[in-house]
């Protein structure tokens, strides 16, 4: 198990370093410069322009701005904001809570909702029920996020009035935000009807960045169950006289998560990619929101940092998933040892 | 084998040991496909008493398996069961509600397959797997039923079997999965054991010892025991009764020494002609030509005259009925249906064949 978790942190290093070439490449290919975008209609003489590039070093080759950024890098120094002069990692941090919470609700939707439907769709193969499920996770995996998340503000915020339009918590509340973590901290907090507000705040988002994994989950569970399905070992549960439920909730279930577990880890790295479009649209202010406006900013550092920091958590996010592959599924544990 | 005849029945109760533990009359298995429907199985008489062993011979194909299949109530939702009577220990298993119908199978009627690395689950620890077993049937304490289960691996024949509870079935050999899978098929002293083809998968070494294993716990627990398989000196060596099937049908039924001194179906001829031990030192064996008909061509007449070497004219006219062959000399001929030694023929084989053929069959 140890050679095992050995090899794949190995793995990391040279996937780490592609990153940190692949985002510094990207950011740089932006046509324009912070430096224009600051001084704004107005324009600066090309000498204060030159000057005020100097001074932020970016008049240097830049392969010596890369090999610059990677030096601090193994320093442990993701470098300053060019707009607010904060360390990127403070920013990040102080976002990246209510992408995470987003994200984990999202998921939690996803899987908690995916894997029953599969499971029945699977079960009943064939069905209504089964068309149904499917067709509408087909729907689902191909509404565009952007897309989806309007329909939904225009039917349950707007229509219905059920939920607000944007934001993560309502301004007639004030509360203390120790763990940046909304649902948390309003629990912590007093303040009544707190936490509630901050659920009709979340859900929106959450179901929208949540369909497109719910989609591939559910398609994924029902093709796994009925594969099982027609396992021998499933014949020797019906044979030993087990009910229903327990064969398909003990025998089948365990076996076909093992191949759901890979595309929930997969969609993982997704879900980060569209939580951006998400926050965009709900106003959600996480990760997703700071590294669009760092994009119109031309804010180099911002977002080298934070996609590296992303592409980190993806990373380590994989790396569990494989783990909890290996404990799922004893033949792979073995193998490894 | 006449040895098991006296001792199987020791153990159970002697009343209910004159009536059949199984009886089984017509049945006749259907299943709905895109092309129509296909009569997997049709008219199988079958009875079996207490601590019996019957083996049931045929190609692939010829609705051995199905029938069992039927019997456990394992057949998908697609196919149709019929019979003019379907009895285990009394109940009426065509009427029988599956709630009640699982508390029969797994613990009164078990049942061992082919494929003993595919038929346990990877997921789960042998342990786990016996252990399942007898808490959906009997209940009891955790640490009781881990007693039992180390019992019952000693039992088959696993050593260290304390250790090997925690073991999955990756990390154990084929042989040793079929005994986990005897274990299991025994955990609840069942009165019948099925056993579809439970060597065939194995090497030849170990299909001898598991052979050896079935037929010491039949014995020494008196279980019924129904023994499927193509292998005709594996019945040889096992069965007191012999059920020969082709295609869905039962072509020969009878005591195990009958049939093989005496096959009155060409089917059952062909069959033991084609047993290695009887050719020594020939280098070809002899073959039954063709493949058992599948669902759409079915010939008229007998199912077998197309690779039937005597077949005549009225062989594909008219399809053949089972015929009691007389044995008037034969005291057990006249005690009941099932000893009776049936063939579904218009023209039996007469040809008596010489002992040399048993030994045979027995090396």
């Amino acid at each position: 198990m140890l050679n095992f978790l050995f090899r794949k942190l190995l793995m990391i290093v040279p996937t780490f370093l592609g990153v940190t070439i692949i985002t510094f490449a990207l950011v740089h290919m932006i046509p324009g410069d912070p430096v224009a975008i600051m001084a704004g209609e107005r324009g600066l003489s090309p000498e204060r322009h030159a000057q005020m590039m100097a001074q932020l070093g970016l008049d240097r080759p830049l392969w010596q701005q890369y090999l610059d950024f990677l030096w601090r890098l193994m320093h442990g120094d993701l470098g300053q904001s060019l707009v607010t002069h904060n360390a990127i990692l403070s920013e990040f941090m102080s976002r990246f809570p209510a992408t995470l919470e987003l994200s984990v609700c999202a998921l939690i939707f996803a899987i908690g909702l995916g894997i029953p439907l599969g499971v029945i769709a699977g079960i009943k193969r064939g069905s209504i029920i089964d068309h149904g499920v499917m067709g509408t996770a087909l729907t689902g995996y191909s509404m565009p996020i952007f897309w989806w998340g309007l329909l939904l503000i225009i039917l349950f915020s707007g229509i219905l009035g059920w939920t607000p339009v944007s934001g993560r918590l309502s301004s007639s509340f004030w509360i203390d935000t120790p763990t940046h973590f909304m649902l948390i901290d309003t629990l912590l907090s007093d303040a009544p009807g707190a936490f509630m507000d901050a659920v009709r705040h979340l859900i929106l988002p959450a179901v929208c960045l949540g369909t497109i994994p719910l989609a591939v989950i559910a398609r994924m569970t029902r093709s796994s169950i009925l594969e099982v399905l027609g396992e021998d070992y499933i014949r020797t549960a019906r044979a030993k006289g087990l009910a229903p439920w327990r064969i398909i909730a003990v025998h089948a279930l365990r076996n076909a998560m093992i191949p759901v577990t890979t595309v929930i880890g997969l969609q993982i790295g997704l879900l980060f990619a569209g939580a951006i479009l998400t926050e965009t649209i709900f106003s959600w202010p996480g990760i997703g929101k700071w590294l669009i406006d760092s994009v119109s900013r031309r804010d180099y550092p911002a977002l080298q940092g934070g996609i590296l920091l992303i592409a980190t958590m993806v990373m380590i996010v994989n790396l569990v998933v494989d783990l909890l592959y290996g404990l799922i599924n004893p033949r792979i544990r073995h193998q490894a040892e | 084998m006449t040895s098991t005849i006296t001792t199987s029945t020791a153990g159970t109760d002697p009343l209910r040991s004159s009536r059949a533990l199984l009886d089984i009359r017509r049945l006749s298995v259907s299943f709905q496909t895109r092309n129509g429907i296909f009569p997997a199985v049709s008219d199988i008489d079958m009875t079996l008493n207490e601590g019996e062993v019957l083996g049931v011979v045929g190609e692939s194909g010829s609705g051995k398996s199905v029938t069992m299949l039927a019997m456990m109530g394992l057949l998908p939702f697609n196919a149709t069961i019929e019979a003019e009577r379907f009895a285990f220990a009394d109940h009426d298993m065509l009427t029988l509600p599956d709630r009640a119908r699982r508390r029969l199978t797994g613990n009164d009627i078990a049942m061992i397959f082919q494929e003993p690395a595919t038929s346990l689950n990877p997921s789960f620890t042998i342990g786990y797997q016996i252990d399942e077993t007898l808490k959906v049937h009997e209940g009891g304490r955790r640490r009781q039923r881990r007693e039992r289960a180390v019992e019952l691996l000693d039992r088959v024949g696993i050593p260290a079997p304390r250790k090997r509870l925690g073991d999955y079935p990756h990390q154990l050999s084929g042989g040793m999965n079929q005994r986990v899978m005897i274990a299991i098929a025994i955990a609840c002293n069942p009165r019948l054991l099925i056993a579809d083809e439970p060597t065939t998968a194995l090497d030849v070494t170990i299909q001898a010892q598991i052979l050896e294993l079935l037929l010491q716990l039949q014995q020494e627990r008196g279980m019924a025991m129904i023994l499927i398989t193509h292998d005709m000196g594996v019945v040889a060596e096992a069965a007191e009764r012999i059920s020969v099937m082709y295609a869905g049908q039962l072509v020969e039924t009878g005591r195990a020494g009958e049939v093989f001194h005496r096959p009155r179906h060409p089917y059952t001829g062909a069959l033991l002609d084609a047993l290695p031990e009887r050719h020594p030192g020939q280098a070809r064996l002899p073959t039954i030509p063709g493949v058992v008909p599948g669902i759409g061509d079915r010939p008229t007449g007998c199912l077998f005259n197309p690779r039937c070497r005597f077949a005549r004219e009225d062989c594909r006219q008219q399809r053949p009925e089972l015929l009691t062959m007389g044995e008037a000399d034969d005291p057990r001929a006249t005690t009941g249906h099932a000893d009776q030694h049936q063939a579904r023929c218009f023209h039996p084989l007469e040809t008596d064949v010489s002992a040399d053929r048993d030994t045979g069959a027995r090396s």
